[in-house]
């Protein structure tokens, strides 16, 4: 039985996955023909699951742009093969939001009114338009490691193209870094624009937002290619660069931190109407538990610790599990920051408690569309891995110590 | 290497980069010019400088709480029990006395829900109110989530109820709004417009006037024009303390009330 597990796994994990996507399709027939009264949100809270893995996607697909900027701008070329893994991360990150938020608008049939009705005084506005130029970038850079695939090598004229765009890479990569350092701050902006909402309206969101997402991303990429390495048992990566990876990855989250220590203490100095009480509710109410254990401890500190010493211990298990930590904590944090957004009564002045506090769990279709997407962005990618040239990589042979010009295979260096 | 995968030299990278540059911009600048022939809410307030100031003023001392406004727009705007435009607040702690505070929508001059809708689908009409095109909303609801007084509901359903306060307290004046859009108080928007084209003064004229000031059995709820001074609204004002809700955020609200005595 094991042994049939083990050598099926990749098949079992696939049907797996179609299962998820599966029951994922229902709810969302469910929620397209009926109405998002189908799910638990409501009036007092209008936003929630949904919006956490918008922001995640978002935040976990951070390492494409940060580390294509390092190899392309910054001209480490050792840092290739892990860029691509991210670019691709960063597509999948991407159409995973795209499909939430078309989820989550109450009408999705209008979903272009983004692109025509301009109201640049939105933060939503720059954050659509900023998205979908990005995600057309994204296709842009994954494109060549598509039109790669051996039954596609008939088509000279889609591998000419793909050899036109990969020459682009440089100015691919800073398109995507301005257009990145746009929207992932804007996506905090969104927060934190909100004058009627204390917990929400503090100007440190959008920097909190980006340098959160830029150590998540760089997280996620690493812990990613260190399963499929482990799982395919080959090498994509050097693991010198994996460990450096870690290392600022681990830099930039101990940063991040020491920025949400003044930000809470200084925004929470004497007492500030609606901040206050919602920063009770995280530290002290309900969600002391997962603020002080996942967003301070496991997901900030120790894993902070455990990235930065990975590196000179050559630890692989203090970085995979490190990695993981982080990007954990960070999902954690969304999920926190759109939720205080509703604890704060909003009739108050004169003050009174209002019926507008309202409390809010997730329903099942929300939870069966958000693993969903999240099935299908792992399958794409399992397929990805397992069939691009581009991920080959190198197969581990007798010793453990990956080779570091290893995954040099690819998109036409 | 042949000159296909060859890299880009910095001549040539700094010449797309100047040429996307300029690109961009001068789309931008088309799009910007084309945008501001029908673009009526940049000039809204510009075109009120002498038009009517729409204000709502509410007295806590004369308010007894008996539900008339909240279920007369209930008819009126044919709304759901559950997702009311103007709501009812018992509050005991304030004031030495218990009052009760209706909230319809502030329609501010600095809103919000104005500035974050992404598609210009709430806006200011240029007399100042508030409005919502409904074909316009996606359904987002980041102005629920950025409205400081919490007045925006959404349609999560398609609406097959029947209306309890019809016809006690009224007939549906405006359609119900489709699946999937926001909504909130209009100050009876419909009724201000029809007002206009017949002569009918609002805040004098019943008929030009919002329901819930209509209704109100004890005239604690009067509508009018700020501007002029006989109105109900000017009058009501006179010699009396009035605060708007969260002054301290700056939305500066169009309803105004009147503190106990």
């Amino acid at each position: 039985m094991l042994r049939f597990v083990r050598s099926n796994l990749f098949y079992l994990w696939t049907a797996l996955l179609v299962i998820a996507i599966g029951v994922g399709l229902v709810a969302a027939f469910l929620i397209f023909t009926r109405g998002l009264g189908v799910t638990g949100l409501n009036d007092s809270v209008p936003w929630g699951l949904w919006i956490t893995l918008d922001l995640s996607c978002i935040a976990l697909a951070a390492g494409a742009f940060s580390l294509s900027a390092i190899t392309y701008l910054l001209g480490r070329d050792n840092y290739r093969p892990l860029a691509r893994v991210a670019v691709f991360v960063g597509l999948l990150g991407y159409s995973g939001a795209l499909m939430a938020l078309l989820l989550d608008i109450g009408r999705p049939d209008r979903f272009w009114h983004g692109w025509v009705y301009w109201n640049t005084h939105s933060m939503l506005w720059e954050v659509t338009m900023c998205i979908t130029l990005y995600f057309s970038v994204l296709l842009l850079e994954v494109f060549p490691m598509v039109a790669d695939l051996p039954f596609l090598a008939r088509f000279r004229w889609l591998n000419n193209l793909a050899h036109r765009i990969h020459r682009f890479a440089p100015i691919l990569a800073v398109l995507g870094l301005g257009l990145s350092l746009l929207h992932q701050s804007s996506l905090g902006a969104t927060y934190g624009v909100v004058i009627g909402r204390a917990a929400l309206w503090r100007s440190t969101m959008p920097l909190l937002f980006i340098v959160s997402a830029v150590a998540a991303g760089m997280s996620f990429t690493v812990h990613i290619t260190m399963l499929v390495q482990w799982l395919g048992r080959r090498t994509l990566v050097p693991s010198r660069v994996l460990f450096e990876v870690g290392q600022i990855a681990g830099a930039i989250l101990l940063i991040y931190l020491y920025m949400r220590f003044w930000d809470t203490t200084a925004g929470n100095y004497g007492y500030v109407p609606g901040r206050t009480e919602a920063t009770n509710v995280l530290m002290t109410g309900q969600f002391a538990v997962s603020f002080w254990g996942w967003e301070m401890l496991l997901g900030g500190l120790i894993a902070a610790v455990l990235m930065i010493r990975a590196r000179s211990r050559q630890s692989y298990v203090s970085l995979v599990v490190g990695s993981g930590l982080v990007y954990a904590g960070i999902v954690v944090n969304r999920w926190h920051t759109t939720l205080l957004a509703f604890t704060q009564p909003l009739a108050t002045n004169p003050p009174v408690t209002s019926p507008l506090v309202g409390s809010y769990s997730p329903a099942w279709t929300e939870w069966a569309t958000a693993f969903g997407i999240i099935a299908l962005l792992a399958l794409l990618f399992s397929l990805g891995m397992r069939y691009l040239p581009a991920f080959r990589g190198v197969a581990l042979s007798t010793s453990p110590e990956p080779v570091a010009s290893s995954a040099s295979s690819g998109t036409g260096e | 290497m042949n000159d296909q995968t060859r890299p880009l030299s910095r001549r040539e990278f700094i010449r797309l980069a100047i040429g996307l540059g300029v690109g961009l911009a001068a789309a931008e600048w088309i799009w910007q010019s084309f945008r501001a022939i029908d673009d009526p809410v940049g000039q809204a307030h510009a075109a009120n400088i002498n038009g009517p100031y729409w204000a709502m003023v509410i007295d806590l001392e004369k308010c007894i709480g008996c539900y008339r406004c909240v279920y007369a727009c209930q008819a009126v705007n044919d709304t759901q029990d559950d997702h009311r435009w103007n709501i009812l607040i018992e509050d005991n702690t304030t004031f030495k006395k218990p009052v009760f505070i209706t909230r319809p929508c502030m329609h501010c001059e600095n809103a919000p829900c104005v500035d974050v809708c992404p598609v210009h689908a709430t806006y200011h009409r240029p007399d100042g109110l508030v409005e919502m095109d409904y074909d316009r909303c996606i359904g987002c609801r980041y102005c629920m989530v950025a409205c400081p007084y919490g007045v925006r509901v959404f349609n999560w359903e398609e609406r097959t109820d029947e209306n309890p306060q019809v016809p006690t307290w009224g007939t549906p004046e405006i359609e119900r709004r489709p699946r999937g859009v926001v909504e909130k108080c209009t100050f009876c928007a419909h009724r201000l417009d029809a007002a206009a084209e017949r002569g009918l003064r609002p805040g004098y004229d019943p008929a030009a006037t919002p329901a819930c000031c209509n209704i109100c059995p004890t005239e604690a709820r009067v509508f009018g024009d700020l501007r002029d001074p006989d109105s109900p609204a000017s009058r009501a004002l006179q010699g009396r303390q009035s605060v708007v809700l969260r002054a301290e955020i700056g939305t500066n609200p169009r309803v105004f009330y009147l503190l106990p005595v």
